[in-house]
């Protein structure tokens, strides 16, 4: 079986959603399954990725939230690929997808997760399952945390869900989840971060609320 | 001010809107855009100001001194088109980074006091209906993350079909 992770972030480093497609690739890992890796950081793909993506019998898209939605540049590359996909004509292509959003609520990844299904839809795809992932914006850092312990304990279990999914070629429902750390930790955490990180760049801590 | 974000050409809008007041401001189609690259440059480093200084590097401070937006895009899967959805990655800056719970959900705090009124014009062939569902959902959201108001949320087959439609 082959299996395309695409990676859907703009970012070359600390993304969040490669973070997640590295936790996935290990529960994958089988003679029979042969993983290959696209990056989609810019909003034109060029034809031989096209022309190659056809050849897979997954594709398994990871990226983050931006405005309730798939970033820019993604639904660019999305739309690329469903005129192509069209006209191939392939059917029997099965697509996963991993968002993961900022906010602590996995379940705020539901729209684009929708979009994913509606692309399928258009492309001649089959949809196979989403995980909607909160607390997006820890990811990088607790990527070394082992995955069911501590703020990954939640994650275990729908990781495992999706990667039995991919395996087996089967559909299953979405899934949205969010960190396994209380709310209120999440959202002062994220808050000391924006003050350490403007006074890094040289302001002030007052300037977080800047207007023009 | 109204503010109008669209995917249009200058032609095209022109037909919808033929007379403009001077103090609205007009976002049409312009493929040399860049897009936001999630480098929260606009809330650390040039805080209310996208770090990428195209023509749409103040997309925040435009939100703040709009009354109403009014969007009109082509539906894509649910959500809008690629430029639409570009302009609208590149107005976080319009937004707070710190977090405030609403309806029981985590969203960002307001940076600016004004309260939008959120118009969406939403044209395409082949708008399923699910794809209408989503998109319906989608403005929803979009209206609690900007803590703004929505007014319409319509449907057209063509931009043909928008003209006399929009105000």
């Amino acid at each position: 079986m082959k299996i395309a992770f695409i990676y859907g972030s703009p970012k070359a480093k600390y993304s969040a959603s490669a973070s997640l497609l590295q936790e996935l690739k290990p529960l994958l890992e089988q003679d029979d399954i042969a993983i290959s890796e696209y990056n989609f950081r810019k909003p034109l793909l060029n034809k031989e990725e096209i022309e190659q993506l056809i050849n897979y019998d997954i594709l398994v898209f990871a990226f983050p939230l931006y405005v309730d939605g798939i970033p820019s540049h993604l639904l660019n590359c999305l739309i690329q690929l469903e005129s192509f996909f069209t006209s191939a004509n392939k059917k029997d292509i099965k697509v996963y997808s991993i968002v993961n959003c900022g906010f602590y609520e996995g379940h705020q990844n539901k729209l684009a997760m929708e979009m994913m299904e509606n692309w399928c839809s258009k492309a001649g795809l089959k949809w196979g399952q989403g995980l909607g992932i909160g607390g997006g914006g820890m990811m990088v850092m607790i990527k070394n945390v082992p995955m069911g312990q501590g703020p990954k304990k939640s994650l275990e279990e729908p990781f495992r869900q999706l990667a039995n999914n991919i395996l087996n070629g089967a559909s299953g429902e979405n899934i949205f989840v969010s960190p396994n750390i209380p709310r209120i930790f999440y959202k002062f955490a994220a808050e000391i971060g924006w003050r350490k990180s403007i006074k890094a760049n040289g302001l002030k801590k007052k300037d977080l609320s800047a207007r023009k | 001010m109204k503010l109008f974000i669209c995917d249009l050409e200058s032609k095209d809008f022109g037909k919808l809107i033929p007379d403009l007041p001077d103090d609205d401001k007009v976002i049409l189609y312009d493929e040399s855009i860049q897009h936001c690259i999630g480098c929260f440059g606009c809330w650390i480093k040039t805080p209310g100001a996208c770090v990428i200084r195209d023509r749409y590097g103040d997309m925040g401070e435009y939100l703040s001194k709009s009354q109403e937006v009014i969007i009109i895009s082509r539906c894509c899967y649910g959500g809008f088109s690629p430029f639409v959805k570009n302009i609208l990655d590149r107005s976080i800056p319009y937004l707070h980074p710190d977090f405030v719970i609403k309806n029981g959900e985590m969203h960002h705090k307001r940076r600016y006091k004004n309260v939008i009124d959120l118009n969406v014009y939403f044209y395409g062939e082949n708008i399923t209906e699910k794809e209408r569902q989503t998109a319906q959902k989608l403005v929803k959201a979009n209206s609690v993350n900007l803590d703004c108001n929505i007014g319409r949320i319509l449907f057209f087959k063509s931009i043909e079909e928008m003209e006399g439609q929009i105000l």
